[in-house]
């Protein structure tokens, strides 16, 4: 069955109190879940620990996962039932993008790329190590 | 106070703390049109960004609230 493919953005809200790794294997067990279901992952971008506006389930803090990808409708409410099973996750939201709002993910990924680029002459260090 | 005018992008993104947060009171309420003059549009997207924003935890549904 030709499926249709569409773009989704899911950003979600992993319980910081768990530690690094712990963090880390819920990242990856979510994008293995998405590309596993025949999804195709185009980018994760770990925003790290952020403080809250508000508590959450008594929380302050939360690590943010804003990820990308293409996949087919279908899957998705698997993946929120399984977010919303996973005590770790505080929150998440699914976005289909449409036209315009893959437009202004292109625009600021090529703003990104710039500024890549003007980084590029000294070059950062990319790891997510904090020690 | 806040008649700061607003470059009007086509879309809002909920991900955007500083454009959203421009068109808040302090109170984290959205502000009327009739204070910003924005268009139509631009106040309807924003109204979508606001709340995605505040179910995401990045501006407060309500802030400086007497305790």
């Amino acid at each position: 069955m030709a499926t249709l493919q569409n773009t989704y953005e899911l950003t979600y809200i992993v319980n910081s109190v768990i530690s690094d790794e712990q963090v880390k294997d819920l990242v990856a067990r979510v994008t293995t879940y998405v590309s596993e279901a025949g999804g195709e992952i185009i980018e994760v971008d770990e925003w790290g620990q952020r403080r809250l506006a508000y508590p959450i389930q008594k929380k302050r803090n939360g690590y943010y996962v804003n990820m990308y990808f293409r996949s087919s409708g279908v899957m998705i409410p698997r993946l929120e039932r399984s977010l919303e099973i996973d005590d770790n996750v505080l929150r998440y939201m699914t976005l289909r993008m449409d036209s315009k709002m893959l437009r202004h993910y292109e625009e600021s990924k090529t703003k990104q790329a710039i500024s890549y680029a003007a980084e590029a002459v000294a070059p950062v260090n990319d790891d997510e190590d904090d020690d | 106070m806040s008649n700061t005018t607003f470059r009007e992008p086509a879309y809002v993104d909920y991900k955007d703390v500083e454009l959203i947060k421009r068109s808040l009171n302090e109170q984290g309420k959205i502000l009327p049109r009739r204070i910003t003059n924005v268009s139509a549009k631009f106040q309807r997207q924003l109204t979508t960004a606001v709340k995605r924003a505040r179910h995401m935890a990045l501006i407060p549904f309500v802030s400086d609230s007497l305790k």
